[in-house]
């Protein structure tokens, strides 16, 4: 993924000015649609009089099991937006940035390589996702020599396979240590139970993109559950690109073919008996690079990038005396990265280099937790974690070899957390956590939540909390000596505060009311600079960045499956020093989801609308603003055992691009147009 | 966005304008549809209507004729305004109906059918064993309801409620319940002794 440096570009034309009545008209659009769906879902609700039925019809009929309201989201020490797998079926979400782009505050960068996702108007280019943590059922993905969360199609699971996504904003280094800066996403996996037998399913769209799963899963009578899943991706991407930075006849006039080709294969299984579960899975993914990224040659397939992914996690669980719950995991992680860059040789440009980047980790690690309820109020939990890594490898190379590094690393981590009832309606939840890491030492977190209910459908929190990045072995310890970038063992880890409240409040018809606000600053953050000295690149900890923002939210869940869900967030990002905005940072946000059913349990229509406002880009210019709408209708039982759907993304053929990164010519980069994707699940 | 020609402009308008007419008139579709599911203590509320048509209490049960029918929850409430509005101005049996919320055992007083929450779990025995004889009908949510003395327990079945009677609980009771409600449920004879 990265090398080769970061290299801002002089502006170029994407000039445009922010839209404000573009901005007012979406909002009134997406105000509007959630009315409508508001207004048919209350109708719905209200018209039912079940004392006119018969007990005999009573009995037949279905209860639904969406709850209206999540409890544990409200008692939750920060702000949780929760996506579940029916929203994925209903929504056509073919990946996790379609489903993390859905929620409000965050919007995603894609370069045609990679998926980088933005939280709290903070992205910066170059950070490979690092300052969130991606967890799946609790363990973390997070490499350990980028510290990548991957969310594109380099994903290890299925989309199908989730069972619930949480974005829970703000800090959790508290809990979970490094990486849980901006944000933590856990995605649950769908059990057993969950599948009850073979399932089989196939996707099909354009770009001439191919997706095929086999899952069989079942809960046996003796409580034995088990999953176990493959799936097959391959994908030939938009076979015609253009890009005018390269609009010249020694570039084939700016055009690139054939050279957007992806594919992945993935594996996932899980078991679990009693008090046992075990978790795995494995995957492999191959994307071309169209862009020419990193000075490579210009169209030319051969440059990609291969990731592969893979990890074992093994839960015991028991109820030790005296109310002490015990949690022991030993876990087992593996990631291999390679990519192929083509270059023009320098002596003789008509011959052609393949220069190799490889980073190979592998790390076991283990955790152990203990919960006791206290004295009748609390709730303390105590944990300790360690891992190992003991593979920790960079390598680059063509003709000679430029980076040849191989080391391995220790940490560990002791974390408390209490859950304190004061009164029926006050609960603070407090919690701190030390990392030790053997390339910096130890750090500490402490975070603080005040959930207060004054009124039974009013609930205020109040939250403070501190978290770090521990630098990756990549911005510790990558060079290649004397030509483009150098080591800084001496990094310290980045630090993040945050203070935010914020209210839930119901307002009638089903409806709930999020609001909150936030104020973050970052320290020490951890950036490419370039070294007066000798022009080389070498990481280093600068000043900062401050962000302040504003969310709004409605959600309504309905009788009969309709639900909506609109959202605006207003977010200024600046950096400390200077004062500026921050590069690829939208300054408002505005997301509609709606599901209505058309024949009841048989066909859905899911409606999503998504806008964001224009990012400045690396070069100084601006990628203007972006409207995006994706419709799917989606059937199921019609048949019995299919599942089928259709979806169209991006239905108004909107041209729009997000900005580009260091590695990029091109300043803003476009993104697809419209799309089409079909659908069809067999459960046998 | 990039710079727009004016018919481009309009076109989206268009299309949007289009897509809202589909959704109203998909909508109005919607709303007029059936068989639509429902909330679980929407149907639960519903259920315990019904019981109080298909069971006979005895007359003691009453203080006098005018006395109404009362519909108790004991515990925390998890029918919110459900149960309200399927009582709410309905006669059994040409008796009023009433709809009262208790907390301990004290206000049992003119309850008919008394539904237990889920949150008094631990109390089922100290709870059914202090209504052993009384002419009230005792609903609950999980099988050990049934097993301790409870009349009628509910369970789900998939995404469908579905019932189990005590038929031993009932008569104790002094109940009498129509076999057309029988009919319905999974019956239980034996009781623990508590």
């Amino acid at each position: 993924m990265m090398k080769m440096g970061l290299r801002a570009q002089p502006g170029r034309s994407y000039r445009s000015f922010f839209n404000f009545r573009l901005l007012c008209s979406v909002s009134l659009d997406f105000l509007f649609v959630f009315a409508m769906v508001a207004t048919a879902g209350w109708a719905a609700e209200a018209k039912e009089d079940l004392t006119a039925l018969s007990i005999e019809d009573l009995m037949e009929v279905r209860i639904e099991s969406v709850s209206k309201f999540d409890q544990r989201l409200a008692d939750a020490p920060a702000f949780v937006t929760i996506v579940t797998s029916d929203d994925i079926k209903k929504h056509g979400y073919r990946n996790l940035p379609d489903i993390l782009q859905s929620v409000r505050g965050s919007f995603v960068r894609y370069d045609r390589n990679y998926h980088y996702l933005g939280l709290r108007g903070f992205s910066r280019a170059g950070d490979y996702n690092s300052r969130f943590l991606l967890l799946v059922d609790g363990h973390r993905m997070n490499d350990n020599v980028f510290d990548q969360s991957a969310i594109g199609n380099d994903f290890i699971l299925d989309v199908d396979l989730i069972d619930r996504v949480e974005i829970i904003r703000g800090p959790s280094s508290s809990l979970y240590g490094t990486n849980a800066f901006l944000g933590t996403i856990n995605i649950r996996t769908k059990k057993g139970k969950d599948l009850k037998g073979l399932e089989v399913s196939g996707e099909g769209g354009t770009f001439t993109t191919y997706k095929g799963r086999l899952s069989y899963g079942n809960r046996f009578e003796s409580g034995l559950e088990i999953l176990l899943s493959g799936s097959r991706y391959e994908s030939q991407g938009d076979q015609r690109l253009y890009y005018k930075e390269f609009d010249s006849p020694s570039t084939n006039n700016g055009i690139v073919k054939d050279a957007d080709d992806e594919n992945y294969g993935s594996l996932f299984g899980s078991l679990s008996f009693g008090n046992l579960s075990l978790e795995g899975g494995y995957i492999r993914r191959q994307k071309e690079i169209p862009t020419a990224a990193f000075e490579t040659v210009f169209n030319n397939d051969d440059t990609k990038t291969t990731d592969a992914r893979a990890f074992g996690d093994l839960k015991y669980r028991h109820q030790l005396p005296y109310g002490v719950g015990v949690q022991g995991r030993v876990y087992y992680d593996h990631y291999y990265y390679r990519g192929d860059y083509i270059y023009a040789d320098s002596a003789d440009p008509s011959l052609l280099v393949k220069n190799i980047d490889k980073a190979q980790t592998q790390s076991m690690g283990g955790e152990v937790q203990f919960g006791k309820a206290l004295f009748g109020r609390h709730n303390f939990i105590l944990g300790a974690e360690y891992q190992y890594v003991f593979k920790q490898d960079q390598l680059n190379y063509d003709t000679s070899v430029y980076v040849d590094d191989r080391r391995r690393s220790k940490n560990w981590g002791l974390y408390l957390q209490d859950e304190f009832e004061i009164f029926k309606s006050l609960r603070v939840n407090a919690g701190v956590r030390y990392d030790h890491y053997s390339s910096f030492g130890g750090t500490v977190n402490p975070r603080v939540g005040i959930t207060y209910t004054p009124f039974e459908r009013t609930i205020l929190k109040l939250l403070y909390g501190q978290a770090f990045r521990a630098p990756n072995v990549y911005e510790l310890y990558y060079q290649d000596p004397g030509i483009s970038q150098k080591a800084n063992p001496n990094l310290d880890p980045e630090t993040i505060r945050t203070v935010e409240i914020g209210m839930f409040q119901y307002l009638g018809f089903n409806v709930w009311g999020t609001m909150n606000l936030y104020y973050q600053r970052i320290r020490d953050l951890i950036a490419q600079q370039e070294d007066p000295k000798d022009g080389l690149l070498v990481f280093q900890n600068i000043e900062g960045v401050v962000q302040k923002g504003l969310e709004l939210e409605l959600e309504g869940k309905w009788t009969g499956g309709f639900r909506s869900r609109v959202s605006y967030a207003l977010q200024r990002t600046e950096d400390k020093k200077t004062g500026t905005g921050v590069a690829n940072s939208p300054a408002h946000l505005l997301k509609l989801n709606g599901i209505v059913p058309i024949v009841s349990e048989k066909l859905f229509l899911g409606l999503e609308g998504r806008y964001s406002s224009r990012r400045k880009t690396l070069g100084g210019a601006h990628s203007g603003d972006a409207f995006v709408t994706n419709v799917t209708l989606f059937s199921q039982n019609v048949i019995k055992g299919i599942e089928v759907s259709g979806s169209v993304y991006n239905l108004f053929n909107n041209k729009y691009s997000d900005p580009g990164g260091g590695e990029h010519v091109q300043d803003s980069i476009r993104q697809d147009g419209r799309s089409f994707r079909f659908k069809l699940t067999y459960r046998f | 966005m990039l710079a727009r020609s004016s018919q481009g402009t309009a076109w989206r308008e268009r299309a949007r304008l289009m897509l809202v007419w589909l959704l109203v008139t998909v909508l109005l579709e919607a709303a007029g549809a059936t068989e639509i599911e429902l909330p679980e203590y929407r149907v639960k509320a519903a259920f315990l209507y019904n019981f109080a048509k298909f069971v006979d209490w005895p007359s003691k049960a009453f203080s006098n004729p005018r006395a109404a029918f009362g519909f108790c929850v004991l515990g925390e409430d998890p029918f919110g305004s459900d149960l309200e509005d399927v009582v709410k101005g309905k006669t059994v049996n040409e008796r009023e109906s009433a709809l009262k919320r208790i907390r301990g055992l004290q206000g049992l007083d003119g309850c008919h059918i008394v539904f237990v929450s889920p949150s008094e779990q631990e109390r089922y025995a100290q709870i059914l064993r202090s209504l052993r004889n009384a002419p009230v009908l005792t609903v609950g949510e999980t099988a050990e309801f049934t097993k301790m003395g409870g009349i009628i327990s509910f369970y789900l079945d998939g995404d469908r409620i579905r019932l189990e009677i005590n038929i031993d609980a009932g008569e104790r009771a002094g109940l009498k319940i129509s076999s057309r409600l029988l009919k319905l449920a999974r019956v239980v004879r034996a009781s623990w002794r508590n």
